[in-house]
């Protein structure tokens, strides 16, 4: 079988990271202000609760399976026939969620910075981006995102701290937003933005063990939560919530409103950075991840044919959305709404077939 | 293998960063700094730009005084002033620009925007909430840019808006917003947070009150003004008795109830108001001697802390306590009293603490008035409510007027300038 390098728990918690916490800066903090109004800081923190409880299925899973992947794991504790068909959906929703991620950052490119490039450009760049990473596989992606993650926390730490400015505490009130029922709602429907910690499921041969899984998992959820915590506290603190629900980006919309005067303004190339570097390290590792599980699925060896078709087809989807609007309201909302269902629900079937079946090495799991 | 990848690379490297689509050149550009909104003639608005020609000398000004300055007449460039504007009356902002863009031998860019002007008449109107829309989604104009409301109209304003120091009209702008900053004479509001708050469920919008001041204040021949008292800023925009090169001025606030101007505050009344909004930071009083009135003490006023405002609701009806604190340094005494003394300086203290708790409750009142929190009580009435539904149905802007307010000023003389004793200057002896 194809094979990949193997990394340590400081990469593994680094790719986790960037791969969940990128979709913050896109539409889904609007998306949620119009659900639940300005608690979306702490709302995150119930996802990443009830998402720590869904790591914790795919760690059972893994840990009665020591030594195999998920899709290896879905074989083995569903049958061949239900277990392809597992492995399936997880890797089409892999490719829908990478198309529906270069689809967001080429709109907003679009939107915010480069409005007369041609999609097919801004896209097409993107894409052999993503190509050329994918061939140097998933060692690669994840010594980059650790290379690079310092210089993504500066950038996002210096957009925060510059914005404190635009700060004001009374638009965290009511406090509760749109009532504590739309909050647990929405908490735990949208443990979905965390269900990317799945891909230490994916590739689990990649990593150091069952126990380094666990450790990496759970911090990977707890570092993203603060991230995407924090980094909702520091919209909601600029923008109340009748305004946030109208921005395309927030935290971009943020980063423009910082002024100092004339030496210090006009920082949001700073954040661009962050933006872009975040959102291609976390498409193409989910990109990969459908790469490595149609491969493993099909009982493919050589990966790089795979990966030029599926550049291409990934290609082609991106530029069949119809506008942003289909993008935001459409792909978007579907992926947080039913995420949870393919990336938590899937795993967990997968492990109590398993318990039924008595399949699985370690039987006290 | 390897080869490809790394061809494949710098490829990627090289398509990126030639941004060939979307490059453009600095000198295909023309780089807005001004946009002035009135309502149209021939068609709904009458949209005017005015921008920086980028030829050599700009920003010169004639000598002399008396209201000098160059005049600029249609959408011709000044060799002299290094500015120009030009003016259309369109359907639409966008259509405008498209319309200017036909005339001028550039493109038209609003990145480097740095104040929105509208006409005090479309502010009466309520027809600002159908221009501000385009401009809050026009990715080009910053949120960060400064709105004023123009007494007259907005083409007159931009007109006499030259840069009578320095070089360069944005400069000019960007210090003259931050001045707000240095004086509290007008607020500094943002395109975003006029935006925000012409849809807030807290409160009201404010803009800074700008005019051109044709000098007919400043009265060459006269009376002499005597012993009178008179604060400095109880005058409104447009009126203050000055003459010089720079007909422009900013000065006082607008104040909204939706997106319709109902009224306007003064110099003063503007200083209470950004003291409640938190915004206020440093500015010179001047208040009358309590022990000779004919005479005056200027007092340089800082706030000391950020406004702590409680807000209880009982039976429906908000009840605001408001405590504002502020520190001075004494700036002058002119009637030489030792002031410095500890007695006499808590005479001071009283006095001009009740003096801004009169002014702060009476700015309150005639905003109640008008029916329009522009102080943004709201904000801080939210505390009261778990849910936006519950706050939102209680309606904050409804419920203002009836509230109860209880201010109080904590004012302390910090520091007495370079003196620590006034020693009375010496009556004439044999002069009549």
């Amino acid at each position: 079988m194809i094979k990949e390098g193997k990394f340590g728990a400081q990469e593994a918690v680094c790719l986790i990271t960037v791969t969940i916490t990128s979709k913050v800066f896109f539409s889904s903090p609007a998306i949620i202000a119009g659900l639940i109004g300005n608690t979306g800081w702490y709302t995150t923190l119930i996802s990443a609760a009830v998402a720590l409880v869904g790591f914790c299925f795919i760690y059972l899973l893994l840990k009665r399976f020591p030594g195999k992947d998920i899709v290896e794991i879905f074989d083995i504790a569903l049958g061949r026939v239900v277990g392809f068909i597992f492995s399936g959906i997880l890797g089409i929703y892999m490719l829908f969620i990478s198309v529906t991620r270069v689809n967001e950052l080429s709109e907003f490119l679009k939107v915010y910075v480069i409005p007369l490039s041609p999609n097919w450009l801004i896209i097409g760049i993107f894409i052999a981006c993503i190509f050329t990473l994918s061939l140097l596989g998933l060692e690669s992606i994840a010594r980059l995102s650790k290379l690079l993650i310092y210089a993504l926390l500066a950038g996002f730490l210096v957009v925060l701290l510059l914005g404190i400015q635009n700060y004001n505490i009374n638009n965290l009130f009511p406090i509760f937003g749109y009532g504590l029922d739309k909050i647990a709602f929405q908490g735990i429907v949208r443990s979905s933005v965390y269900g990317e910690v799945i891909i230490l499921a994916i590739f689990a041969k990649s990593f150091q063990g069952v126990k380094f899984i666990k450790k990496e998992g759970i911090t990977g959820i707890l570092l993203s939560a603060a991230i995407i915590s924090v980094s909702v506290l520091s919209y909601s603190l600029t923008f109340p919530y009748y305004v946030v629900q109208e921005i395309t980006a927030p935290m971009y919309a943020m980063s423009t409103l910082i002024d100092y005067g004339r030496f210090v303004q006009r920082v949001e190339p700073l954040f661009l950075y962050v933006w872009i570097i975040g959102s291609f390290i976390s498409a193409t590792l989910v990109f990969y991840s459908f790469i490595w599980i149609f491969c493993k699925t099909f009982r493919i060896q050589d990966k790089k044919p795979i990966i030029i078709g599926s550049c291409t087809i990934l290609y082609a989807t991106a530029l069949m959305h119809k506008d942003i609007i289909s993008i935001i309201l459409g792909y978007v909302v579907l992926i947080r709404n039913f995420g949870s269902l393919p990336l938590f629900v899937l795993p967990l079937i997968a492990l109590i077939a398993a318990l039924i079946r008595k399949k699985g090495g370690n039987l006290n799991a | 293998m390897r080869k490809v990848i790394i061809i494949l690379i710098l490829g990627t490297f090289l398509l990126s960063l030639t941004a060939c689509y979307d490059a453009h050149e600095m000198d295909d550009m023309l780089y807005v700094v001004s946009i002035g909104v009135d309502k149209g003639i021939s068609d709904k608005w009458r949209l005017t730009i005015q921008f920086p020609t980028m030829k050599e000398g700009g920003g010169q000004t004639q000598s002399g005084s008396g209201g000098g300055g160059q005049s600029q007449s249609g959408s011709g460039g000044d060799e002299q002033s290094g500015h120009s504007y030009a003016s259309i009356d369109a359907p639409s902002f966008f259509t405008g620009i498209d319309m200017l863009n036909a005339s001028l031998p550039r493109k038209l860019n609003f990145s480097h925007a740095q104040i929105i002007v509208f006409s005090e008449e479309l502010a009466k109107e309520g027809l600002i909430g159908e221009y501000i829309a385009p401009l809050s989604r026009f990715r080009e104009i910053r949120r960060s840019a400064h709105v004023f409301v123009v007494k007259g109209n907005a083409i007159d304003f931009i007109k006499e808006n030259k840069p009578v120091i320095g070089t360069t009209i944005s400069k000019s702008f960007q210090v003259l917003a931050h001045t707000s900053e240095n004086i509290g004479y007008f607020p500094n509001i943002t395109l975003e947070n006029f935006y925000e708050a012409l849809k807030s469920p807290c409160g009201q919008a404010i803009a800074a009150m700008a005019s051109v001041n044709d000098s007919k204040s400043f009265a060459e021949n006269g009376e002499p003004w005597g012993t009178k008292f008179k604060t400095g800023g109880d005058y409104f925009a447009g009126q203050l008795p000055r003459t010089g090169q720079n007909k422009i001025e900013v000065w006082g606030t607008a104040l909204f109830n939706g997106d319709k101007m109902v009224g306007e505050l003064n110099g003063d009344e503007t200083r209470f108001l950004l003291m409640i909004r938190g915004e206020f930071k440093q500015g010179s009083f001047t208040m009358q001697d309590p022990q000779k009135p004919e005479l005056i003490i200027p007092l340089d006023v800082r706030v000391s802390k950020k406004p702590q405002i409680d807000i209880d609701i009982k039976d429906k009806k908000p009840v605001i306590r408001l405590k504002v604190q502020l520190d001075a340094d004494l700036l002058a005494v002119q009637s030489m009293i030792n002031y410095e003394q500890p007695e006499l300086q808590s005479l001071l203290e009283e006095t001009f603490k009740k003096s801004v708790e009169e002014g702060i409750t009476m700015l309150i009142k005639k905003c109640q008035g008008l029916n329009t929190d522009v102080f943004h009580f709201g904000d801080y009435a939210a505390k009261n409510f778990l849910t936006i539904d519950a706050f939102e149905s209680y309606d904050w802007n409804r419920h203002f007027k009836e509230a109860e307010v209880i201010v109080d000023v904590n004012f302390a003389i910090r520091r007495t300038g370079t003196q620590i004793k006034s020693y009375p200057i010496k009556d004439p002896i044999g002069v009549n």
